[in-house]
Formats: structure tokens, sequence, C-alpha cells
């Protein structure tokens, strides 16, 4: 291992639905100003390469998940023999599969990871998540995974026609008609592959937890949050910490039963009236965009998972947020060069250099 | 002072995130409420802000609202509450009793309490 571990996070682009990496980065960098981090990318206009505050280090070019699991290793091996990264953080849900369950291949090279073990990871599986609910006694809409058109329908209609339909790894549309459930059915087997998730629309506020779990069924940390703010497609673009106990006993029942090892979303609908109940929506098997705003409130999750991948000692307990702190995302254009660009796109690879600064004009003159 | 709707208990969820509408916060007596007081999971501000911690959601009461709040955070009877009503301001017992019917009603639908409250 280097003297100084290098670091390698997923996940860098920051467009309408926004990736975790850049967050990670910056969560990290606010503990370890120094850490020396690499960018892992699928695309050479991830924004985040270009980002002044969070950017990493370096950037390497992966080969798409499409391309098979060979490739991805060998892509793997080919980077480390120009940057030997000790430690990876996957940000995308794609990428997990081939890593929880080949964590022999991470071991064999030297690379550290914080990551769930197979069975727990596919505890959590969209298409199983009834079952982990049942023993958690946690409520979760009904879902159906469908792959042909005809159970699509058969599936919506015993679910009351008011259904979502969700793609296996992202994404999900409300779907009222049937011409709209199957145009969302084909989007999501295109994108995401067999098989497609239909789901009862649960009515109710929004809650997400964001949290560490140390793989014996504890949580390192956690922050919960109501979504305030949603985009078109329901991402979160603004939450407030809440605090409920209620909430924090069914989030800590749900990590005990998983014995979940690493970063994790719970994603919640509560159910309208007096008396709504939380309804577990999904279970994302790594950080969210907004893990950084925790990091904000004393409750560093990326930096803490960080250090749980190396078996280093935390440097502090992390602290519950307070609740009424609250994020809202904002959108900001950044400047990059065409040289980045190309050196991403000819070489799959680039290694960031300190910007040019470009005086005004008016900077010069004595006021 | 006049009494204000005692209905006027906005929620406000965060979307779409238009201002709140104005309330008569400015009319309120300063003796009327305290800095800030807890009910039931809500901390309520002397203009009227509530927050609750447990679900994210924030509130705007009508000063008249505000003191019916702070008067069930003391533990307040009805009789009480109405007592209070018609003494702070220029309000009818039965007008200032049907309205508290109505109020009471629709902070259990919120949530805000319950109806053995």
């Amino acid at each position: 291992m280097n003297a100084s571990p290098i670091v390698a996070v997923t996940g860098l682009h920051r467009g309408e639905n926004p990736q975790p990496g850049s967050a990670v980065i910056r969560s990290l960098r606010r503990v370890y100003p120094e850490l020396r981090i690499i960018g892992l990318v699928y695309d050479s206009l991830e924004s985040g390469l270009f980002s002044e505050e969070d950017a990493p280090d370096a950037a390497f070019t992966m080969s798409y998940p499409g391309a098979g699991v060979d490739a991805f290793w060998q892509r793997l091996d080919a980077i480390r023999e120009i940057e030997r990264f000790d430690v990876l953080i996957p940000c995308l849900d794609a990428e997990m599969g081939p890593l929880v369950d080949a964590p022999e291949k991470l071991r064999e090279r030297g690379i550290h990871a914080c990551l769930p073990t197979a069975a727990s990871f596919k505890c959590r599986d969209k298409s199983k998540l009834a079952e982990l609910c049942e023993r958690t006694h946690c409520r979760t809409p009904q879902t159906v995974a469908v792959s042909d058109v005809n159970a699509l329908h058969q599936a919506a209609a015993s679910l009351g026609g008011n259904v979502f339909v969700k793609g296996r790894f992202y994404e999900a549309q409300h779907a009222l008609t049937p011409a709209a459930r199957e145009a969302a059915y084909w989007h999501m087997l295109e994108q995401w592959g067999a098989p497609v998730l239909v789901q009862e629309n649960v009515q109710g506020e929004e809650y997400n937890v964001i949290g560490l779990g140390d793989g014996r069924g504890h949580m390192l940390g956690s922050c919960s949050i109501r979504k305030m703010l949603r985009t078109a497609s329901g991402k979160g673009f603004g939450g407030m910490v809440v605090r409920d106990p209620q909430l924090d006993a069914i989030a800590q029942s749900l990590i005990a039963e998983l014995r979940w090892n690493g970063p994790f979303e719970l994603e919640f609908v509560k159910s309208e009236g007096p008396k709504g109940e939380y309804c577990l929506i999904e279970i994302n098997p790594r950080f969210p965009a907004w893990c950084d705003f925790p990091s904000t409130l004393n409750c560093n999750l990326p930096a803490a998972a960080l250090e749980q991948a190396l078996g280093w000692q935390p440097r502090e307990p992390l602290r519950h947020a307070s609740p009424g702190k609250f994020f809202i995302r904002h959108a900001i254009d950044m400047t990059g060069d065409i040289r980045d660009l190309a050196a991403l796109t000819t070489n799959g690879q680039f290694f960031r250099q300190p910007r040019e600064i470009i005086p005004h004009p008016a900077s010069s003159r004595s006021l | 002072m006049k009494l204000a709707p005692l209905s006027t208990l906005i929620r406000h969820h965060g979307q779409p995130h238009e201002l709140p509408p104005a309330t008569a916060a400015s009319c309120l007596a300063p003796h009327a409420v305290a800095a800030t007081f807890d009910f039931h999971t809500v901390t309520w501000q002397a203009d009227g802000f509530g927050f609750d911690s447990t679900s994210g959601e924030f509130f705007t009461a009508s000063p008249t609202a505000l003191v019916v709040m702070q008067s069930l955070s003391e533990g307040m009877t009805r009789q009480q509450i109405l007592d209070r009503l018609t003494t702070r301001f220029e309000v009818s017992h039965s007008t200032a009793e049907r309205d508290l019917e109505s109020f009471l009603a629709e902070i259990v639908h919120l949530g805000l309490t319950t109806e053995s409250n």
C-alpha cells in the first residue's frame, strides 16, 4: 500500500440526475485535504472532472458495464499500472454487482473497499424488498418484477392501475394508463435490462436515511432528511434534517437484519394522514448524491467509510445532524479546457494541472 | 385586538417553494407569546413560524392560532383557552368557541396533536 493511500472514486457526473462521486470527494477532502484521489469515469464529460473544488487529481475512463466483468477488471488493472490506488469507493449501482460478487478479486489486488456481502446485497434488491420488510415488520409497497408486456399489465391491474414502473437499478416513472406503462416499460428495459419493476403508488412525503453499516448489524452514523424539493424525475434537490425515533428504529432494524457493511441510503414514503406510516421504497447500496451535506454537520460518512475500509480507527464519533438544517442544490457552470477533454478522449486519462489564471484588465488598475 | 381567523395555520412542504402567504403576525401583542415554545413535536417562534423536527415540516400560524398553540402547550383546558381568547381579542364567546373547535379539528388532521389532547 502507498504510504499515503490513493483513493479511486466513480460516479462524477452531477447533471440532472446527479451521481455521488463528487460529493464523496468533497467530504474526503474536508478531513484529508492532501489525499490523492483519482476519478474513474465512463464519459469524458462527467461534470465533476471540471470542478474547482471537488475534482479528482487524475481521471481514467472505465469500460462500460455492458462490456462485461472481465473487461472491468482488465481496465482496473491497466489503470493501477499507472496509478496504484489502494481504496475504491464505488458510487454507481451498476458497479456494485461485480464487486460484491468477487471480493477476493479486490483483496488479491490489495484494493480496500467498504462493501456489503453478496448475501446482504441481494436481500436489498428491489425485487426482494417484500421479504426483507416482512422479517423486519416494515411496510413496503407491493412490487412485482416483470419481463414481458402481458405480465406488466397484469401486475399493474393487480395493483390498482396507479403504479410506478421502475428500472432495475435507477429511474421510476409514474404511469396511470396502459400506454404510459408500456412506454415506461420499454424505456426501463432498454436502459437497465430485465426485470422491470411495477410498484404500488404510495402517496405521501419522502424521507431518506443515509448511513454507514459496520457489517455486524450496527450503524456507525446516519442522517435522515425529508425531501423538500424534487426535480421532474423525482430526484431530491433539497432536504431538511429530521430526527424521528420511529424512523431511526426502522432504519436500525433493516441494517441489523442485513448486517450491512458500508454506505447505504434508505428511501421511504410516509403515507398521508395523522397515522401515516413509513413505507420502504428502496435501499441504495452506496452513498447518495447528497452525502456531503451531513459532512458539513459533523457527520462525515465518506471519511468514516474510508477509515473503515483501511481499518483505521475513526477520528471521532459521527454526530447526529441537527433537525432544521437543510440543503438546497445549486447548479453552476464550470469551465473546462479542450486539452483535458482531448487527453481523456484519446488516452483515457488526464492529470489535473493547476488552473490558468486569466487576469482581468481591471485587476491591474489602481483604485 | 380583533380575532384573526383561527384556521390560519398553513403547512409548508417546501415544494412548491412559493413564499408563504402573509400572516397577521405583526398584530401580535408583544406579551402574547414567549420567544419560543414547544407543543407536541413542533417548536414555535413568536413570529408564528413552527418547525416539526420529526417530520421536517414547517408551518406558519396566525397570531390567534399561535395563542391557542401556546395555551395547549401549557396544558390549558378548552374553557381556559376560550377565556384567554375572549380576554385578549375582541370576539364573542360563541364565535371564539366555534372557531376553536374547528381549529382543534384541523390540528388533529395535520397530526400536530392527537384526539386525546
